[in-house]
């Protein structure tokens, strides 16, 4: 028996005995434990009161049952179920996603035209959207302020530094997820104690981007606990650990939490913070414009969005703070000049996001496709970089092959150095489905690229006008096409663009950052909860 | 890499009492004894049943399942494993009734599944030993097929190469394996049932073949499974192979994957100078084998 698969189990076992502990302080628990065939999820299962084992409990893969006795001879039983999760292989380690396919019955559609299916998908996502307007619910809900003859719970005196819990949709790559890691750090530097959890079990790759400081804990609730047991599980925490607010960046379970923190634990601000409306059902900031009474400040990255909140659910402008995402301390005092200039007799374009269905790799390679063929028109020498890794790794290589473009577009993987392409391309293509505010558009212009996206999202706060494509497929080739000729043969609309782009960045340069709005209330929780 | 070890090992038995019995002694003087051995009887007309049932009084491990008829190689290990996985095992090992295993073979066998994950990651589907004759050489029949980039992971002292097809004679299965890819399939009765579960168990990762893990195969002769040597007495078999084999090429790769085999088995045939009418009864088989679609049972 090797000594990793003893250390990976004995791991396992503590990080769950510790959640259930800390939930269930002075109840008789049993583990009943098994070893898992999932590398993300204990799957787990909680029956509180006396439970007989049972077949299915146990099986083939029984470890064994644990039981941490109660505080007393009659303390209430809980029995939890825990498939302990095995170690990810090379390949889940890298994609634990699996290579994307064509939906079924149209495997064959795809083969034929790419862009034919496109289209279909293009049109049920839309007709998703207008559904989506019909049936959710755009409503605040809605929370009385009380009444002043009921006292309201007060924090318990615990004898620890304040903390705040930041909960996060996964530790995976995203943007969300960079604004995720930047509060743990601006905590941190604010003087709190930070909690980290994340919603979906995952394999968390990007763990080891948390500082590696005694103050920051990661709770592995997205494996062994069931989010019905998470408004329990931070009201614990909460009492125990002195938490003075709550961070939510797309954790659905801390949402779920709010009636009970704003019951019990009334002290704790609550901050969430949205990025992108989704065309199914809104997203994130339709779940946050739901909870807003209950929120304290609802942070979002866009202007799109602070119309969102006020306009759709009414909530109080004091409430709604605009923070962009960008770090000032990065910023050049002056930006580089945009590189392509009319006329040129090279260009480069690049594109640079996860091979996700909402990045539209599929498009992304019909947009190299055409710009080459308008490249050789027009006596062009045409090279692309796709940087990126996910399901549509295959689709993309499968593509770039059949169209005869693997000589004229390089892949790499999602760890390039994207400030070093981005300093050596003309172009940023990015044929999204939806956006919220993209990070890499800023970055694009910090390196004195053009980006040119289809008019999703919050784009139009980041670009002009005349390089926004439509979002149908065909159009949006179509209309980067046309948008690099006329950049390529109209020296006096370059410029204009040009200039369009710098002013739109200088206008979002004058607006707050997410540090500049976070920081000031950070400090003020770490000062007041002290 | 599971910490549970419990290894069933599932020997198929028809009519080779006094084989089986070398086996079972073989099995006894492991070094790591598997916790179960299910002898799968196949219905033997000669004394195995008496045998087995005097062993089974004396070494609790040995279980007899006394099929009710004989279905073949193929029937015959389904079934066993099918109570192995039953009764909860988390490997299998799986052999003939004439595969004798040196003492430390399963011991061998553990380790390289184990060691292997632990120094790359990956799971193998299943690991297999070396077959010998019995002077010592290689058993022709047993020999497993390694993948193109089978020498990955092998370095002095651990020589794992990649396979992704081995025989049904001294291989190690892990449990997962069963319960991603289900049972072998007991309709193909005899022949190409190891090579057809281990290419789709090996869909989830290769196996490795594991040179210090040695079985002895007790067989008349050593000859490998070539259409060339077609006789008599062998006849029965190789349509069974020819079957069993059109059969998976026609699910796996279609009539083109078929067209290529029927190439390949006319061509070792005519270099056999196997007579006309064996001929004929071969390409009978492939012309049944396009029609066959066995179903896989799982779990």
């Amino acid at each position: 028996m090797s000594g990793s698969a003893i250390d990976h189990l004995s791991a396992g076992i503590a990080e769950a005995r510790a959640i259930y502990e800390r939930l269930f302080p002075d109840r008789t628990l049993h583990f009943v434990l098994s070893q898992g065939h999932d590398p993300m999820s204990a799957h787990p299962r909680v029956i509180e009161g006396t439970h007989v084992p049972a077949p299915q409990d146990l099986g083939a893969d029984y470890l064994g049952t644990v039981t941490r006795p109660g505080t007393g001879p009659n303390a209430p039983e809980v029995t939890i179920r825990l498939a302990i999760p095995r170690a990810p292989n090379p390949a889940e380690q890298k994609q634990t996603d699996a290579p994307w396919r064509p939906m079924r019955g149209l495997g064959r559609l795809f083969r034929i035209s790419p862009m034919a299916y496109e289209r279909v998908r293009y049109g049920a996502e839309m007709l998703r959207k207008r559904r989506a307007e019909r049936v959710n619910d755009h409503r605040a809900l809605p929370l009385g302020r009380g009444w002043d003859a009921i006292a309201r719970p007060e924090a318990p005196e615990t004898g620890q530094r304040p903390a705040i819990l930041i909960g996060m949709h996964w530790l995976e790559v995203g943007g969300a997820e960079k604004l995720g890691f930047d509060t743990v750090n601006w905590a941190l530097e604010a003087g709190l104690r930070v909690f980290v959890v994340a919603s979906v079990p995952a394999l968390q790759r990007l763990a080891g981007r948390l500082p590696d400081h005694p103050d920051v804990t990661f709770i592995r609730l997205d494996r062994y606990l069931p989010h019905h047991l998470w408004p329990r599980f931070v009201e614990r925490l909460a009492l125990a650990e002195n938490i003075r607010a709550i961070h939510i960046h797309h954790c659905t379970p801390l949402y779920e939490s709010l009636p009970m923190v704003r019951a019990r634990l009334p002290w704790i601000t609550v901050i969430d913070s949205t990025h992108i409306v989704e065309h199914a059902n809104g997203g994130y900031p339709r779940i946050s414009g739901v909870w807003s009474n209950y929120l304290d400040v609802q942070h979002v990255i866009s202007g799109e969005l602070v119309r969102y909140m006020r306009d759709r659910f009414h909530a109080a402008p004091d409430r709604v703070r605009l923070g962009r995402m960008l770090d000032r301390e990065d910023q050049p005092r002056a930006l580089p000049p945009l590189r392509l200039e009319a006329g040129q007799k090279t260009l480069h374009a690049t594109f640079i996001g996860r091979l996700y269905y909402q990045k539209r790799p599929v498009v992304v390679v019909e947009t190299l496709r055409a710009l080459a063929a308008w490249a050789k028109g027009a006596g062009v020498a045409f090279t692309a970089t796709m940087v990126g890794e996910g399901p549509f790794e295959q689709t993309v290589t499968a593509l770039l092959r059949r169209y005869g473009l693997s000589s004229v577009v390089t892949v790499l993987p999602g760890n390039a150095d994207i400030p070093a392409l981005l300093g050596r391309s003309d172009i940023l293509l990015l044929p999204s489905s939806n956006e919220g505010l993209a990070l890499v558009c800023y970055e694009a212009v910090q390196h004195g690229c053009i980006p040119i996206s289809t008019r999703v999202g919050s784009q139009d706060e980041v670009l002009p006008d005349d390089l926004l494509v439509p979002m149908e497929p065909r159009a949006a080739v179509r209309g980067t096409v046309r948008a690099v000729d006329r950049l390529w043969r109209d020296a006096a609309f370059l410029a204009r663009q040009k200039e369009g782009l710098h002013a739109a960045f200088e206008r979002l340069r004058a607006d707050p950052t997410a540090k500049e709005v976070l920081m000031p209330l950070y400090r003020r929780i770490a000062e007041s909860g002290a | 890499m599971s910490v549970l070890t419990m290894t069933a090992a599932v020997i198929v038995t028809f009519n080779r009492s006094d084989k089986l019995m070398k086996v079972l002694d073989a099995l006894a003087a492991q070094t790591r004894r598997p916790d179960v051995v299910i002898v799968v009887d196949n219905a033997s007309t000669d004394d195995t049943p008496e045998r087995v049932a005097a062993r089974a009084a004396a070494d609790p491990s040995i279980r007899h399942l006394r099929l009710p008829r004989n279905v073949g190689g193929a029937g015959g290990f389904h079934a066993g494993m099918k109570a192995a996985y039953q009764l909860g095992a988390q490997f299998f090992w799986i052999s003939d009734d004439d595969a004798y295993p040196n003492p430390d073979a399963l011991e061998a066998l553990h380790d390289a599944l184990s060691g292997f994950e632990a120094d790359t990651g990956w799971r193998p589907s299943f690991a297999c030993s070396r077959v010998e004759w019995i002077d010592g050489t290689l058993c022709e029949m047993n020999c497993p097929r390694p993948v193109w980039d089978w020498a990955r992971f092998v370095q002095p002292g651990r020589a794992w190469a990649l396979v992704d097809s081995a025989s049904f004679v001294s291989v190690m299965i892990p449990r997962w394996a069963l319960t991603e890819h289900g049972l072998p399939i007991a309709d193909y009765f005899i022949w190409f049932d190891d090579a057809e579960y281990t290419r789709r168990i090996a869909r989830s990762y290769p196996g490795i073949f594991v040179p210090e893990s040695v079985v002895v195969h007790d067989t008349p002769d050593n000859r490998g499974v070539n259409f060339g040597l077609i006789d008599e007495k062998s006849l029965w078999k190789f349509r069974y192979g020819a079957r069993n084999e059109t059969s998976w090429r026609r699910r796996e790769m279609g009539l083109v994957g078929v067209l290529a085999y029927a190439y390949g088995v006319r061509r070792q045939m005519k270099q056999g100078h196997v007579p006309g009418r064996m001929r004929r009864e071969i390409y009978r088989a492939i012309l049944k084998g396009l029609g066959f679609r066995p179903a896989i049972e799982r779990f």
